[in-house]
Formats: C-alpha cells, sequence, structure tokens
C-alpha cells in the first residue's frame, strides 16, 4: 500500500490514512491534547503524501509517520516560541478519563515515551529514536511516568 | 496488584478502539488536494517569472547594443531629453509587464483563504 501511495495512488493513501489515523490521532490526543491533536495530524499525513517516495520501508509504516506528526509538533512549538515550555502541561487538555487526568500531571515527554511503549506496542529503541533521546533515558522516563501513574493509580482507592 | 495496574495502562494508553474516521480521511483528502494546487501553481508562477526575466534580459541587450551603434549614440549624446523619455518608457513597459503578469502568478490568495 505504501508503495502504490508512494507512485501517486491517491486511494491507496486514503487506505493508509483510515488504517493508520485511529493510533496517530490516539497517541497525539494523549500526549499534546485534543486541542491539536487533529491539527497536527492533517499536517503528518499531508507532509507523508509529499514525502511519500521517501518511505524506504525498513522502519515499520506507523513508525515513519509517528515521527512526521512529533516534527510537525516541535516545528508548531518552534513557531509558537514555546520550546522551552515543551515539557510542562500548560495548555494542555487531554480527553477526559482516569488514564487521561494521570496523564495530565506529567510532562509531555514523559507522557509520549508512557503512551508509545506502554500502550502502542513501540520499543524503547524506536520510543527513543522518535522523541530524539538516547535509549537509558528514555527507560527511565518510561519507568518515571510508569511510577508516577502508580502512584496516583494506587491513590485513587485501587491499592 | 502490578498485574491489574499494568492491565489498566495498557488498555488506557492502548489506541482507541473505533472506527475509522472517515470525516478525517476527507479533511485530509482535501487538504492534500489544495496543496497540489497551491505547488502547481507556485511551479506556473515561477516559470512565468523566469520567462519574463529572460524577455526582459533580451530586450535590455538588444536596446544596449543598439545604442551603441554611432548614429544612435550620437543621437543619445544630442538629445538627452528624449532619451530619457524612451528610458522612461521601457521603465513603464517593464513595470506594467509584471503588474499584468498571468493570474496564475496571483491566486495564492484565494487558496490560502480556502486552505484555513
Amino acid at each position: 500500500m505504501s508503495r502504490r501511495a508512494a507512485g501517486g495512488d491517491g486511494a491507496a493513501f486514503a487506505m493508509l490514512v483510515e488504517k493508520y489515523e485511529r493510533p496517530l490521532r490516539g497517541f497525539l490526543a494523549r500526549t499534546i491534547g485534543l486541542e491539536h491533536a487533529d491539527d497536527i495530524a492533517q499536517e503528518a499525513f499531508i507532509k507523508a503524501w509529499r514525502a511519500a517516495g521517501q518511505y524506504d520501508g525498513r522502519a515499520r509504516y506507523s513508525t515513519w509517520l509517528t515521527r512526521i506528526a512529533w516534527r510537525c509538533r516541535l516545528d508548531a512549538l518552534r513557531k509558537e516560541r514555546k520550546t522551552e515550555t515543551m515539557d510542562e502541561s500548560a495548555g494542555y487538555a487531554p480527553p477526559s478519563g482516569e488514564a487521561e487526568d494521570m496523564l495530565a500531571r506529567l510532562s509531555e515527554t514523559e507522557r509520549a515515551s508512557l503512551v508509545l511503549c506502554e500502550g502502542h506496542g513501540w520499543t524503547h529503541a524506536e520510543a527513543a529514536e522518535l522523541l530524539g533521546m538516547p535509549l537509558g533515558t528514555l527507560k527511565s522516563t518510561v519507568a518515571r511516568a510508569k511510577a508516577k501513574c502508580r502512584a496516583m493509580w494506587e491513590g485513587a482507592d485501587h491499592g | 496488584m502490578d498485574d491489574e495496574f499494568e492491565d489498566f495502562l495498557s488498555s488506557a494508553l492502548a489506541p482507541p478502539d473505533r472506527m475509522p474516521d472517515r470525516q478525517f480521511v476527507t479533511r485530509v483528502q482535501a487538504g492534500i488536494a489544495i496543496e497540489e494546487q497551491l505547488s502547481a501553481q507556485r511551479r506556473r508562477a515561477i516559470a512565468d517569472l523566469a520567462r519574463q526575466l529572460v524577455a526582459l534580459a533580451a530586450v535590455a541587450g538588444g536596446l544596449w547594443w543598439i545604442s551603441r551603434a554611432p548614429p544612435v549614440a550620437m543621437w543619445l549624446v544630442d538629445s538627452p531629453a528624449q532619451a530619457l523619455a524612451i528610458l522612461l518608457l521601457a521603465f513603464a513597459f517593464v513595470v506594467a509587464t509584471f503588474v499584468l503578469r498571468p493570474a496564475s502568478a496571483n491566486d495564492f490568495s484565494g487558496l490560502a483563504r480556502l486552505r484555513n
């Protein structure tokens, strides 16, 4: 399908969008909030269409796509001159729910690491590459985020 | 309890379990169509501009070459006011050429509105 899309087949690309919009928008909504998730996802798909010929199949398509989306997110942050506040939760409007309340109390990097590794089945190496951090740092970020969530979960009468 | 928390976390953070969002797919397709229109128009505008610059350079070169011919050079020295008038006319022609460029070069505002 990705090869057909690279050849300019719009129908094939629409099928890719259909297949990957759910995980991508889910990841973005949980990581950066509902407010910006759809805009970033749309921008990422348009960029993926333009760069379809560059997809070499070495990584999973979802990994490649998420990488594009994450770059879009970083570009948007840069444009807003808020790069230095990337790890803060300001402006984060999560979907409602117990897990989302927990996520809201984590930094954006912690959210991204946790959602990818614990929810989307990414390997630590894949997530580390996407987020541009050393593998060890990513592992400790996931562990820290998980520990925070566990503490909140246990504090909410689950323990 | 560890298992219970792990189960909770992995199910809560998993991608949402729903049907594909056709509306979103349509939005992406519309966005792609607009992007493609924009880039086609950008390419056309650049090609137009390049053609006009080449034409302008050719006309300027031709005028310079003519002005070097002895009778014309003498006339220019004798009648600087007329030479200046011709230069102004040439300048007006250049301005008119660029202002009246093909519509393709000036269509971006409409598309940009559509995009937003």
